[in-house]
């Protein structure tokens, strides 16, 4: 008997289902449950690490990537508009250092600048001014064209009306363009501060001491007491709380930006002649 | 007194030469109409009077200021020069009152009450007093012109540049906005207007200017020019935009 089309489409979403509940049984069967739950569901590891992971190690994560993302916001904006620069040397400078940093690993800037710097310039950060630096240093380089591609998504027309009222070109870049861009550039800079938090897992080559830590030097410390990857496990659970509603975050906005998006090309899509 | 003088205006688009010597004066209280094709320069022409465009030939006086003058203070030039959009730009992040008091605040130096007591004043004129908190995109397009038409009042121009106002309106949203420039008109402010509506053309301004190929063919009181057009050209062109149907 021939089988329809809808038929054979049934007969293979059976299959996929029966492929899945294999993979997972066969899983079941050979993994040691035992061996499982001691290395990573150990409650007496887990003990030993809190409240220390959230109260230290969390927080500390959490401000190592504010400040870096701050700082490197504050230092992608400036190279955006220097890539956006009517002076060329500005635009090139804006290039290789946008070149370099996004194609360079974090972990060489890191070294250089905990061990590098201090040595060659007799300068002595202290670890969050480091921090700070090596996070901003290498987040602006990405940042600078995602704020430099916002600011060319917004309307030519908005700069017009601005500067037909009469405000320099400065003032209309301030008070008009840069604020649509960031409100169209918001999606993306989430991601990026998503990438800056576990990027500032990099920082244990600064050398720390243990109130310092960050949720990874933490979770590899509890590892080497407790025998135990618990500890990791438990970090990795921490990054999950800051990373996963920074994504459902830029999500969310993502859809906003789209649906005003949608009611502002009614308006602004009508720029007929030229 | 001559609000607005051009003269010998040339502006290109790489090779492609856009204005080819245009001469005009506008004076005090005067309502001057551009009408032509689509690519004729005219909105280039507008777009030069407040040097939005830089012209590559040519002197364009407002106020006896000559704004082509390379060491003039064009923004301080500009707060003078009211202009209105075809696609109206309003500030997309600025709720409607904010839209209207932004320049004056960062430009003219008013204080925030003083900004908003114009700004409403504005919005009353054009009709639109219940929409101050709103934000553009919660606007129809014609709400969306009005209220840039009072943004660009609110610098308290006395020139008002229109480029095709009302070409990216709905039909039925075309009277409300013509019916707020009518005013305007009727004011006596000093108004330089690039448009398709012929009926406004006819029965607001002092004077129509027909534009072709980048030069002024025909000039003068609108019952000349578009009543008994002397230019072939203007009489095909006339013809097409009043009988749309017909002429094709």
């Amino acid at each position: 008997m021939a089988v329809s089309k809808r038929q054979r489409a049934q007969i293979f979403r059976s299959f996929q289902y029966g492929l899945l509940v294999v993979a997972v049984a066969v899983l079941a069967i050979v993994a040691d449950w035992g061996e499982v739950t001691n290395a990573f569901f150990n409650l007496d590891a887990a003990g030993t690490q809190v409240p220390d992971i959230i109260t230290s190690a969390l927080v500390n994560t959490a401000i190592y990537t504010v400040i870096g993302f701050a700082f490197g916001l504050a230092l992608g904006l400036v190279l955006a508009l220097m890539k956006l620069s009517s002076v060329p040397p500005y635009r090139w400078l804006a290039t290789v250092y946008i070149e370099f940093f996004r194609g360079v690993p974090a972990l060489l800037v890191f070294i250089t600048l905990g061990f590098g710097v201090p040595i060659a310039f007799q300068l002595q950060f202290d670890l969050y001014s480091t921090v700070m630096l090596a996070l901003g240093l290498v987040g602006a380089a990405y940042m600078a064209e995602t704020i430099r591609a916002g600011i060319q998504a917004v309307p030519k027309g908005q700069a017009e009306a601005a500067r037909s009222l009469g405000m320099s070109q400065g003032r209309a870049m301030i008070s008009i363009v840069i604020p649509q861009a960031f409100r169209i550039i918001l999606p993306p800079l989430t991601n990026e501060l998503i990438l800056l938090t576990k990027d500032s897992s990099l920082i244990y080559v600064l050398g720390l001491s243990r109130d310092e830590y960050d949720l990874t030097k933490f979770g590899r410390e509890g590892l080497n007491q407790t025998a135990s990857l618990t500890p990791i496990l438990l970090a990795g659970l921490c990054y999950l709380v800051i990373t996963v509603p920074l994504s459902y975050l830029s999500r969310y906005l993502e859809r906003r930006s789209g649906r005003r998006k949608d009611a502002a090309d009614t308006a602004a899509g009508l720029e007929v002649e030229a | 007194m001559n609000v607005i003088e051009i003269s010998g205006l040339e502006k290109s688009f790489g090779s492609l030469e856009v204005l080819r010597g245009i001469d005009l004066e506008v004076k005090r209280g005067e309502v001057v109409c551009v009408i032509g094709a689509s690519g004729s320069g005219k909105s280039t022409l507008l777009r030069c009077v407040n040097l939005l465009e830089q012209p590559n030939a040519g002197k364009v006086l407002v106020h006896g200021i000559e704004l082509t003058d390379p060491d003039v203070d064009l923004d301080r030039a500009r707060r003078g020069i009211g202009m209105v959009f075809q696609a109206f730009n309003l500030f997309s992040h600025l709720c409607v009152v904010d839209n209207l008091t932004i320049a004056q605040r960062k430009v003219l130096g008013r204080d925030k009450a003083e900004a908003e007591r114009v700004a409403l004043a504005n919005l009353e004129k054009v009709g639109l007093s219940e929409k101050a908190n709103a934000m553009p995109a919660e606007l129809s397009g014609g709400q969306q012109q009005r209220a840039a038409i009072a943004r660009a009042l609110s610098m308290d121009p006395d020139v008002m540049l229109f480029d095709e106002p009302t070409s990216a309106l709905d039909p039925e949203l075309v009277g409300d906005v013509l019916g707020v420039m009518r005013r305007l008109a009727d004011e006596g402010m000093t108004m330089l207007v690039v448009t398709h509506e012929m009926q406004f053309a006819r029965e607001v301004a002092d004077a129509v200017l027909f534009m072709d190929g980048g030069v002024i063919v025909e000039q003068g009181r609108p019952a000349q020019v578009i009543g008994e057009p002397q230019h072939e050209r203007t009489r095909t062109f006339l013809a097409r935009v009043l009988n749309p149907v017909q002429a094709r």
